[in-house]
């Protein structure tokens, strides 16, 4: 582990939840004119994989699974600081849910020889939170969920995630290779480097494997995915009730009586 | 600089370029700004084989972009075809209204048929969040490498030369043999580079603005309009801007319509806060119809320059040229409020100069002159020399323009067109006493009329 760790960022192209809006009659997601951006949390992601390679060397891979144009959440992670990208892209991966784009992930962290594979905790766009274990569960990988820092001890091949939990935190000691899910906002993602980022933007390429290319061409796509939707609906906000009182006493009054 | 991929086991491992190449001097100019005239000067010089570099703040290109709405296009129509760009609505109709605070209304109104046909008059209503995105495909299209989020935030120089730009980004020098500043009103940069002064006061309007949504079917109906036909309404008097000097203006989109009011700077210091300028304009009983019922669904606000030719900077220095706005490319008469067309022509023009100079393996302001000389040739200085006197005067003759005159007219109108039982020609003769009264009798009018007469001159 001298030479340092194989470090692999998946990210994801969502369209900008700052432009998706609801249609009222119909309840769906209106994400037509919003403009493909990289998953928020994924920023986050990117970050902690950057610092991970600062602090043990190594190299940071970032991959995405989607249609060409998706390679731009790659430029974003190289121009950050990657080192090199992968585009998973295939007609075959189309209608995928969550299980079958665990399992392209996990196969092509695999191939990469990953010893860390950190995801940001979800996608704005879908909000499962379900891939990074799918991609743990497939490769039978150590798994960091809810992770807001990071520890890394590369003498003992291992790496310590600071885990959010209910009422603190808690420490876990994972041993290589380990999936991280980081939470969302866990760091301060550093700007992209003047010239990193025309660089990304204008002479990397990222390299891209189909489905076939992973062995797994008849495991994707919509046909393989367990998802189904049944319905939906929107929820109309609840009708609170209200109290109007004339002083800070009587605030005070009313409150310790409601409590 | 790209390395070999590698394959082993069959499959294409990514190529892993840890090492950052520096791009100093790899490209031949750097635009500050993806707007109008950046982008028209990007174009130009891609065309022309030059390496450009464009950086912009904005997350994409017109996300900082302010204008009222109608875009003059006979310069963008030569650099690109503009058959696909997302224009709104042509101008069919423009309207004059003089407003009082009284809720009295003058207007005239016209409608060429001429304007019906293509290309109508080169004027269009556009989304600048549209058309600059556009724009500047256009010239990535080109060739030109457009870097966005990116804030310009001074320039570097070698002795007097302007030999590149520093941005906010981490490793963010980069150098190049020319910088095309094309920020825009609030040139800072430019400013801060000492390329231009600081302007006065009353060389800079405020703008603010405001999007209502409404169906199509509505808009049609309310402005009178037909399939891709738009209006392009301006108001001026005290009813558009109350104590200040400016004016006001409703333009047409094919789904929603921009209202907004532009006047001094100097005004909003004395007290007039734009958004209580907006909002009385946007109430007076002759344009609250127009929007009535319509969805707020954008409000922005910018500096537009008004100084005119007078307060044109040095447009070439060592190393960098200064263009559009930043300039102080703006033209308003009253009746004509241009400054995108004006951008674009300076964008072109700047450009050809920038790849003449460099065939010359130059890039110093003598080199580069051609710019000026170009521009001064042009529409742009011609008609911004020919106006200068304009916004000096209408703010001098301000009592009289903005306050007697909306209502003299509307009390001459009530007189002439009046029901009783005297005769009309009682009512000419009452209806001229309040115009010649207003106007400071015979003489004084005499006097207006000799004043204003380069107004359609």
């Amino acid at each position: 582990m001298n030479d340092g760790w194989n470090i692999v960022v998946c990210v994801k192209q969502v369209p900008d939840a700052d432009d998706v809006t609801i249609d009222p009659d119909t309840g769906t997601l209106n994400r037509s004119d919003a403009p493909a951006v990289l998953n928020k949390p994924d920023h986050n992601a990117v970050e902690s994989a950057l610092a991970l390679r600062d602090a043990v060397g190594g190299t940071v891979t970032a991959i995405t699974m989607g249609p060409p144009p998706a390679s731009a959440v790659l430029q974003a992670a190289v121009a950050a600081g990657a080192d090199g990208g992968v585009l998973l892209t295939d007609r075959a991966f189309g209608g995928s849910d969550t299980w079958p784009t665990s399992l392209a992930l996990a196969r092509a962290a695999e191939e990469l020889d990953a010893d860390v594979v950190i995801c940001g905790e979800e996608s704005t766009d879908s909000s499962t939170g379900q891939v990074p274990p799918g991609i743990a569960a497939h490769n039978g990988w150590a798994q960091l969920t809810y992770t807001e820092s990071l520890d890394p001890r590369p003498d003992e091949g291992v790496l310590v995630g600071t885990r959010d939990v209910e009422g603190g935190y808690e420490r876990v000691a994972a041993a290589l290779p380990v999936v991280v899910a980081m939470v969302f906002g866990a760091n301060d993602p550093r700007p992209a480097g003047l010239h990193r980022k025309i660089f990304a933007e204008t002479e990397f390429e990222p390299v891209q494997w189909t489905a076939a290319d992973l062995d797994i061409e008849d495991r994707v796509g919509l046909a393989n995915s367990p998802t189904k939707v049944g319905g939906m609906d929107t929820a109309s906000p609840v009708e609170r009730e209200r109290t109007r009182v004339d002083s800070v006493e009587a605030l005070y009054d009313h409150l310790a009586e409601v409590l | 600089m790209s390395h070999e991929a590698t394959t082993a086991g069959g499959l294409q491992r990514p190529d892993l370029q840890t090492e950052t190449p520096n791009y100093d001097d790899a490209f031949d100019a750097v635009v500050v700004g993806a707007g109008l005239a950046g982008t028209a000067a990007a174009l130009t010089m891609a065309r022309d084989g030059l390496d450009v570099l464009m950086l912009e703040r904005g997350p994409a290109p017109g996300t900082k972009n302010v204008f009222g709405g109608v875009l003059y296009t006979p310069t963008i129509r030569e650099l690109v075809d503009i058959d696909d760009a997302p224009l709104e609505r042509y101008i069919a109709e423009k309207r004059f209204s003089i407003l009082s605070s009284d809720g009295d209304e003058t207007a005239i109104s016209m409608r060429p048929g001429a304007w019906r046909d293509d290309p109508h008059n080169d004027s269009y209503t556009v989304l600048r969040r549209r058309f600059d995105e556009w724009f500047a495909k256009q010239a990535v299209d080109a060739g030109v490498t457009l870097v966005t989020e990116t804030t310009v935030t001074g320039l570097l120089r070698d002795g007097g030369a302007v030999v590149g730009v520093t941005t906010d980004r981490p490793d963010g020098e980069i150098h190049a043999p020319v910088v095309v500043l094309a920020e825009g009103a609030n040139s800072l940069v430019s400013e801060g580079a000492d390329l231009k002064e600081r302007p006065e006061r009353d060389a800079v309007a405020v703008s603010v603005k405001e999007v209502f949504k409404l169906d199509r079917d509505t808009i049609d109906d309310r402005f009178r309009l037909d399939g891709d036909a738009g209006a392009a309404y301006q108001y001026f008097g005290e009813g558009a801007v109350g104590e200040a000097v400016g004016g006001g203006f409703v333009y047409t989109n094919k789904r929603s319509v921009s209202v907004g009011v532009v006047y001094r700077v100097e005004d909003a210091a004395a007290g007039q806060t734009p958004e209580a300028t907006l909002d009385a304009f946007e109430s007076h009983p002759a344009v609250a119809p127009l929007i009535r019922g319509g969805r707020r669904i954008e409000y922005s606000a910018h500096v537009v320059p008004e100084g005119g030719a007078r307060a044109m900077p040095d447009l070439v220095h060592d190393g960098a040229v200064v263009v559009g706005d930043a300039a102080g490319l703006v033209l308003n008469s009253g009746v004509h409020l241009e400054g995108t067309n004006m951008a674009v022509e300076s964008g072109y023009h700047a450009g050809k100069a920038i790849a003449a100079a460099l065939a010359d393996d130059r890039s110093d302001a003598e080199a580069l002159a051609a710019y000026t000389r170009d521009l001064d040739q042009s529409f742009v200085v011609e008609n911004l020399r020919h106006y200068d006197w304009f916004q000096r005067t209408i703010a001098a003759d301000r009592q009289f323009l903005f306050e007697d005159l909306p209502r003299a007219l509307a009390s001459a109108e009530t007189e002439y067109f009046k029901m009783d039982r005297t005769s009309k020609d009682e009512h000419t003769g009452a209806a001229r006493d309040h115009l010649v009264a207003a106007a400071g009798g015979w003489f004084g009018a005499a006097k207006r009329a000799w004043r204003f007469r380069r107004m359609l001159s």
